[in-house]
């Protein structure tokens, strides 16, 4: 029989799930999102209520007793939202409470491998997106992106567009999670956001995407055409929501 | 002409230069401004040759008054011309930049009228980005050969980055193809770029105050395949380059036979598999401590195509191997083919904690099927054959027929893989 607990997805529950564990002095096997949850006879199931107080206390001893860098490889495996992601975390933070931050030169044990594989992961997506956001400016000079990225990154890459156009008013829309980061007056937050959202462009605005795609076009040199070499360094995965690989309407 | 038709054409005259980095300048955002520069560098899109697309990389104008053989814009090529103004490129590069299309410019020209024309050109475009537009992100500039020493001093006070084309490998090939360029033409301005930066960071330690001068560095370029340069002779001149002028990079770009001259040689494709491991040599150079001589000698003056240069180093040097990977220091790690800087460090961080077993290898991430044959682990050999020269040589050769070949053909073509490590020799 297995015990597994089941939280409501966010991170803060997370960390009371792993509280209520030592609280109790249990050990549970999973920890999954009821979201994905699927009932089995054989195991035993706890509800873990988020408590933003356990979740503090929880936060704060990774920081202290551990390391800051132990944080934050937690706080990139749960963006991941992968499905064993909760377990890794659990795993990996009994190890930490156990060795401190010496956690981060044990690079063979597999609870420490488990997390940075997933860490790696989520920080790749997150360098790719700072380059792969296309605004498009609205009415109003207001810029407006839209993202579908594999993890949640949104919160990761904004502070990256704060410092760097943090005097224009901006918009980046996550619409595989109905989410978005919107910048305004120097600060951002994030929000839902409804996946039909369809703001209205402003007049220049194909302008320059058909500049920009007359740049991308003439860039390539045709004797070194290598399109297996494009998709390693840019997967297709992401061309929908790009500029240049948007076919012509004309 | 309207602007499409120039970004049009000078985009494409501007593709064969092959920089796109945009590393090396970490800079906050400016009040009132508008971009930030990424130490790492950020690359925006991959066109469909593979390579990146870090900057708008275009060319002020293509009317050049120089006719380099080898360069499609030369003054005797039958080519449409077009030139920006400086206002079309601070334009085009702020409304690119706040779609996030790009990290900066990349700025180069053909030499229009005569070097000092030109570079007051450029320099008047970089001063509106940064002055009246604000403009906070990456530019890399191109220094004109022959330009006055002053306008390039002063454009160094708007870039991040410059760079001066060493173009081809050796005088005789300037002389060959491009009369007009002139070595010393070329390396004067190198030589005064590099002089500045230190003296910036010599008065950076001593007072507060004092304007950044190409604070990313400087680098160059140059063909490889257009004339008779063996590799040794390159990757020497690329050393001197390190050594000598502090420069950041040394890209090589494979000859693409745009013109046809009967001066240049005569090829249907690019050599990529020499710029491949000119870079790769370049690597070795630069982040494995190793020496040009090492690399190459007179006897053999070019890189193996099959085998990449450090495997080459380290089969020329099989003396050397297997080396215990629980002792080696940190230098000679970086020697063994297969491990990179980041397997290097990984396996000094964990042998700390406990001996490194060859399966522990396998979770740091080095490559075992090179690695293998050059090293132990805790005493033990894994490489499963004699640690001789050919012997490895054969099998880091040896490539198995891929699956997908219907099983018939696989079946005939068996007979002849056995075979297949013995042919490369």
């Amino acid at each position: 029989m297995k015990t597994i607990y089941l939280y409501d997805g966010s991170f803060e529950g997370l960390l009371t799930a792993i509280y209520q564990s030592y609280y109790l002095k249990d050990k549970p096997d999973k920890i999954i999102t009821e979201k994905i949850f699927q009932p089995n006879l054989l195991d035993q199931t706890y509800t873990i209520e988020t408590d933003l107080e356990k979740s503090e206390k929880v936060y704060e001893s990774i920081y202290r007793k551990i390391s800051h860098k132990a944080l934050r490889n937690v706080y990139h495996v749960y963006l991941s939202e992968e499905e064993e992601a909760a377990t890794i975390i659990y795993q990996y933070l009994r190890l930490g409470w156990k060795i401190g931050a010496s956690i981060e030169s044990n690079l063979l044990d597999d609870r420490v491998m488990a997390v940075d594989k997933i860490c790696l992961k989520v920080k790749k997506e997150k360098h790719w997106m700072l380059g792969l956001v296309r605004f498009q400016q609205l009415v109003g000079d207001f810029y407006y992106a839209v993202i579908e990225p594999k993890y949640n990154i949104t919160g990761l890459i904004s502070p990256h567009f704060l410092d760097r156009m943090g005097e224009l008013n901006w918009m980046i829309h996550d619409k595989k999670r109905e989410l978005a980061s919107v910048c305004l007056d120097r600060q951002w937050v994030i929000t839902d956001l409804d996946s039909n959202f369809s703001p209205q462009l402003d007049q220049s605005e194909k302008i320059y995407q058909s500049l920009w795609k007359e740049y991308f076009a003439n860039l390539s040199i045709k004797e070194r055409h290598n399109p297996k070499l494009q998709r390693k360094n840019m997967p297709a995965y992401y061309w929908n929501n790009l500029i240049e690989k948007q076919k012509d309407e004309r | 002409m309207d602007i499409q038709e120039k970004l049009k054409i000078l985009a494409d005259s501007a593709k064969y230069d092959v920089s796109c980095s945009s590393s090396g300048s970490n800079r906050k955002h400016k009040s009132g401004g508008i971009g930030s520069t990424a130490v790492s560098g950020i690359c925006h899109s991959w066109t469909d040759d593979g390579r990146c697309i870090s900057l708008l990389k275009i060319l002020y104008t293509n009317d050049c008054v120089y006719d380099c053989a080898y360069c499609v814009n030369r003054i005797t090529n039958d080519i449409p011309r077009a030139s920006f103004t400086p206002k079309e490129v601070a334009d085009l590069t702020i409304n690119f930049y706040k779609r996030n299309y790009i990290e900066g410019l990349f700025l180069s020209s053909a030499i229009t009228r005569n070097p000092d024309h030109t570079m007051e050109g450029l320099t008047e475009v970089v001063r509106i980005l940064r002055e009246d537009y604000r403009f906070n992100g990456y530019i890399h500039l191109k220094g004109i050969p022959g330009a006055d020493e002053l306008l390039i001093a002063k454009a160094g006070l708007y870039v991040d980055r410059m760079s001066v084309n060493i173009e081809l490998p050796s005088s005789e090939g300037l002389k060959l193809l491009a009369p007009q360029k002139k070595k010393e033409n070329i390396l004067k301005p190198m030589g005064l770029i590099n002089r500045k930066i230190i003296q910036t960071i010599d008065e950076k330690k001593q007072f507060k105050k004092v304007s950044s001068f190409v604070p990313a560095g400087q680098s160059t370029q140059l063909i490889v395949g257009a004339t008779a340069d063996h590799d040794y002779k390159i990757l020497q001149l690329t050393e001197g380059l390190y050594h000598k002028f502090n420069l950041k990079r040394v890209y090589y770009s494979a000859y693409v036979p745009v013109v046809q001259h009967p001066k240049l040689p005569e090829m249907i494709n690019p050599p990529t598999i020499r710029e491949h491991r000119l870079y790769q040599a370049d690597w070795l150079l630069r982040f494995y401590g190793f020496s040009a001589e090492e690399l190459l000698t007179e006897a053999q003056p070019n890189f193996d195509h099959e085998l990449d240069p450090k495997i080459t180093w380290a089969l020329r040097n099989i003396h050397l191997f297997p080396i215990e990977i629980n002792r080696a220091d940190y230098e000679m790690l970086l020697r063994i083919p297969g491990i990179g800087v980041k397997s290097a460090q990984r396996i000094i961080a964990a042998r700390k904690l406990a001996p490194i077993s060859y399966d522990g290898l396998k979770k740091i991430g080095v490559v075992l099927k090179r690695t293998k044959f050059f090293v132990t682990c805790q005493g033990k050999y894994y490489g499963g054959i004699d640690v001789k020269e050919g012997l490895i040589r054969q099998s880091l050769l040896y490539k198995p027929v891929k699956r997908s070949t219907p099983s018939w053909q696989s079946h005939q073509l068996s007979f002849f893989t056995d075979l297949m490590p013995y042919n490369h020799n």
